[in-house]
């Protein structure tokens, strides 16, 4: 049963389509991998899911109805997303912005109640933030407040989880700590995961399937062992790097001009 | 929006640069004919020749009077009085007054009222071979001067000393005839509604009053026209309102709109015993050789004892 | 850091007393005494109501008729302008927003500088025509700039702000052209209106009305604080958390824009108050809207009275326009302010 499909999506910006005839179909309790260079499509794929962008062509279903007929409030109850850039303009602390994501809940109420408080608690604890709850999101690190919206997403409860990029200021410890909630909660508690990433490796050791967006609107999806293929990555990507395995899952080195141990050229 | 003080003066700068520059080229023609009025200092003809600019309603009220009739051939676009004013060439306002026309006048003599940003219109006229007299008005006494010193530029001492004297033997005549009355009535002078605004102490309205013989309700301000708010007028508690009108037209409808207006401050006496006087603020408002009229008017405000509907 | 009913009630009461305070502390305060034993006597005379003796009381009508209604009006004022800045600076995630700044203060100087160069002078239910020609100008003006800056038909705040911009150098332009024109005594009405001056007013009902307008537009402004919070996140937050933006935006934009030009219309362009109160709250209480929204108006009306008494008292007998005591200490404050601000929260990537 899929809870997200996509039907010959095609998506561009003033005439360069940036997704050309896409489809896929996200199984309830997958976890996905979506990978590929800059300007590819990543972020642009993840508004065309929520509905924030229409696609020019083809339809975009969420649960059943196009995304873009969701209200917003609809829509909360299904899907939560981690951006990318944030600027934050008022000083909000970090235990006030993870409050937020429980507003769709109540519609008349005007104050939390003890199942926010104590949903906030927990995704706190889970993304190692409860240290900090209390300072504004101003006088945190980059990583520190990408784990404050990770912690959002946590609190927000929904079947689907959209992280667009969500490690990529993470110390090691703090990265490998996200990978493994995230597979805790599609283990456990059933949700549907969709991961931007540029950690082709994190990927192929924690997602069940790929999607790899290339440029012009190319695009290859499957398991991650098919999709994270050596040759498509060199060709997708335009490097060159080196193919390993451990423990039946496939890594992959980037070389470049000063690496050392450079293999031979591939034919 | 906030700069907007700002902006408008630096409007009228623009207003007057321009068309000063571009007469720049034509005042090497103006040159030869004021060189027989450069030298009227202390000439007492009546010169056929003369060419007087005006560049105040007051200053021209005086010139009439003084019977320089045909010698004015500009003033400005408020001089109104007498009628004969209405005929002049109109320079412009006091505010802007428009030199390109007064140029083209070719004027000898121009009479304006002190004012910073009429210096450099001075410089412009001077240099045009124009002369100018500046004089200051803000109180009776400078009147008085003011009358004199014109009476000499133009050639009509004599004239204007039988004026000053007419006018300085009417004030003392009003000031003796109410100068024994035990009380002297609080005036509350109106020059304008919304917002309330009236005549503080040291205006030469202020001067009108207490030659009348009355005394203005409120306490000495820095601003001349200060705007005041209700507490004011109660707690100074008027015997007589007197509100100028200028225009015709609004006279009739600030007549009928006083009862009302004046109504929210029904505690004080002069809207109480109905002494709100309406008046033409022609007489009023310029300090010219009206003011006897003007002083008349006011004390008759003052000294009437029937209240006006 | 959890906002309960409890201590949001808590706050607000104790604001609300502050204000009571203040209140009755200019109360005392006139342009013929200030806060001596003499007025205190004259106070307790002018409780014997509007007649002592038979005679009319001229404390009752100094204390109750002139400054009452005037401190209850700039009460209004305060607390609608110091709400809406809070709104404005929500929706347009600019803490430099003020009430003014998407059109209001130009719309409503035009309609009462129309209002004085025809020289209407008719009433219309206690309310002069200057107060209701500026607070068509102002809701005229909100309404176009919404529909300008509605970019592919959707709420976009940078195209509101640029409308915004527009409209207001476009009014601006029309105003000094009229004012460029307008005889020496018109011009200085229109320009004591553009400083901030309170309107006289003879009747209550007006004063009831806009306090009944004001105070219902701050509580529905209020329940909107959970949405204002998320909204200053930015949009796209705003659609996965559960906002209705359209919808919420308009909404509040709307009731802000209102309660504006109820104040304008009143009292002329005052500034710095819908600039101020809400940056000084916000240091004090924090961001949360739900409580800067109640506190900002309650301090916002508390300002504006304290400025009130000043204007009235400093050059007595004579006035200053409430606008100019505004800026003098709202100016070096809001100086402050920055200073203290760049401290505690990063702007942008500062």
């Amino acid at each position: 049963m899929s809870i997200i499909e996509m039907n010959k999506v095609t998506f561009g910006y003033e005439q360069q389509p940036v997704l050309k005839s896409l489809s896929l179909s996200v199984e309830t309790n997958s976890f996905w991998a979506v990978v590929g260079p800059n300007g590819a499509g990543k972020s642009t794929f993840l508004n065309l899911l929520c509905g924030q962008l229409k696609p020019d062509e083809g339809k975009v279903h969420v649960d059943g109805k196009p995304a873009s007929s969701y209200s917003s409030q609809q829509l909360a109850r299904i899907l939560s997303m981690v951006r990318q850039e944030f600027v934050p303009v008022f000083g909000f602390s970090v235990r006030q912005t993870v409050m937020m994501a429980r507003f769709y809940r109540r519609t008349s109420a005007l104050f939390e109640n003890a199942d926010d408080i104590k949903a906030v608690d927990a995704a706190l604890a889970a993304t190692d933030t409860a240290a900090f709850a209390d300072r504004p999101l101003g006088h945190l690190s980059g990583g520190e407040r990408q784990r404050v919206f990770i912690a959002r997403a946590l609190a927000q409860e929904t079947p689907v989880l959209l992280l667009d990029e969500p490690t990529s200021h993470l110390d090691l410890k703090h990265q490998i700590r996200i990978f493994d909630l995230l597979k805790q909660m599609q283990q456990e508690q059933g949700k549907t995961i969709l991961l931007v990433t540029h950690d082709l490796n994190m990927a192929a050791q924690y997602c069940d399937r790929a999607l790899l967006l290339g440029a012009g609107g190319a695009f290859f999806q499957g398991l991650p062992e098919q999709v994270l293929e050596s040759g498509q990555i060199q060709s997708i990507f335009g490097v060159q790097g080196h193919q390993g395995q451990l423990q039946q899952r496939k890594f992959f080195i980037p070389l470049g001009r000063f690496s050392m141990d450079r293999p031979e050229k591939p034919a | 929006m906030r700069n907007l003080k700002f902006q408008i003066s630096n409007l009228g700068f623009v207003g007057w640069a321009v068309p000063t520059l571009i007469l720049c080229a034509i005042l090497s023609g103006c040159t030869k004919k004021p060189e027989s009025a450069a030298s009227s200092a202390g000439s007492a003809q009546t010169n056929k020749q003369m060419r007087i600019i005006s560049l105040a309603p007051n200053l021209t009220e005086i010139l009439f009077a003084l019977g320089m009739d045909d010698e004015i051939v500009g003033v400005t676009k408020y001089s109104t009085f007498p009628p004969q004013a209405k005929t002049k060439t109109n320079v412009g306002t006091f505010w802007q007054p428009d030199i390109e026309a007064m140029l083209a006048l070719s004027p000898t003599l121009m009479i304006n009222l002190w004012f910073d940003q009429q210096a450099a219109v001075v410089s412009r006229m001077e240099r045009a071979g124009c002369k100018v007299l500046t004089l200051r008005i803000e109180t009776v006494e400078q009147l008085h001067e003011a009358i004199l010193k014109m009476g000499q530029a133009v050639g009509k001492e004599s004239a204007a000393e039988a004026m000053g004297q007419r006018l300085k033997d009417k004030q003392n005549e009003v000031t003796q005839k109410h100068a024994d009355a035990g009380n002297r009535p609080k005036v509350l002078w109106v020059i304008e509604r919304y917002p309330l605004r009236v005549a503080g102490r040291n205006t030469f309205i202020n001067e009108l009053i207490e030659m009348a013989g009355g005394v203005n309700a409120i306490g000495p301000t820095q601003i001349q026209y200060p705007p005041i708010n209700s507490e004011e007028v109660i707690g100074s508690m008027p015997d007589v309102i007197i509100e100028p009108v200028m225009d015709s037209e609004q006279f009739d409808r600030q007549q009928s709109s006083a009862a009302e207006f004046y109504s929210r401050y029904e505690i004080v006496p002069a809207v109480r015993n109905g002494r709100i006087h309406i008046i033409d603020g022609d007489l009023v408002s310029r300090l010219g050789p009206r003011l006897d009229e003007g002083v008349e008017l006011i004390a008759a405000c003052l000294w009437q004892d029937e209240p006006k509907p | 850091m959890i906002l309960t009913s409890k201590k949001l009630i808590l706050r607000c009461g104790l604001a609300g007393l502050l204000l009571i305070v203040v209140m009755v502390a200019c109360l005392m305060i006139g342009s013929r005494n200030q806060l001596s034993t003499g007025e205190y006597l004259s106070f307790f005379k002018a409780l014997h109501g509007p007649e002592i003796d038979g005679l009319p009381n001229v404390h009752y009508e100094i204390f109750f008729r002139s400054r009452f209604p005037r401190i209850v009006l700039a009460a209004i004022v305060g607390a609608a302008l110091a709400c809406s800045g809070v709104v404005f600076q929500a929706i347009l995630r600019n803490p430099l927003a003020d009430p003014y700044i998407l059109g209001v203060s130009s719309g409503a100087g035009l309609g009462s500088i129309i209002a004085v160069m025809l020289g209407w002078t008719w009433t219309f239910w206690g309310l002069s025509a200057l107060t209701a020609a500026s607070f068509i100008g102002a809701m005229g003006t909100v309404w176009l700039v919404w529909n300008i800056g509605k970019v592919t038909g959707r709420v976009h705040v940078t195209g509101l702000l640029l409308a915004g911009v527009v409209v207001n150098a476009l009014f601006s332009a029309v105003i000094m052209f009229l004012s460029s024109i307008a005889t020496a005594s018109k011009f200085q009405t229109t320009m004591l209106w553009l400083m901030g001056n309170f309107a006289e007013l003879d009747q209550i009902s007006p004063l009831v009305a806009s306090g009944i307008i004001v105070l219902l537009g701050i509580v529905f402004l209020m329940l909107l604080g959970n949405q204002l919070n998320i909204l200053s996140f930015g949009r796209q937050d705003a659609r996965t958390l559960g906002v209705p933006i359209e919808r919420t935006c308009f909404l509040a934009f709307g009731c802000a824009a209102l309660i504006t030009s109820v104040a304008v219309s009143l009292s002329g362009l005052v500034g710095f108050v819908g600039l101020v109160v809400p940056h000084a709250v916000r240091l004090v209480a924090g961001p949360d809207h739900r409580q800067l929204i109640p506190l900002s108006a309650i301090i916002g009306a508390a300002f504006l009275v304290l400025a009130d008494a000043v204007a009235r008292v400093v050059v007595a007998p004579a006035m200053l326009p409430v606008g100019v005591v505004t800026a003098m200490v709202g100016g070096p404050f809001f100086l402050i302010l920055l200073i203290r601000y760049t401290k505690t929260v990063h702007w942008g990537n500062a």
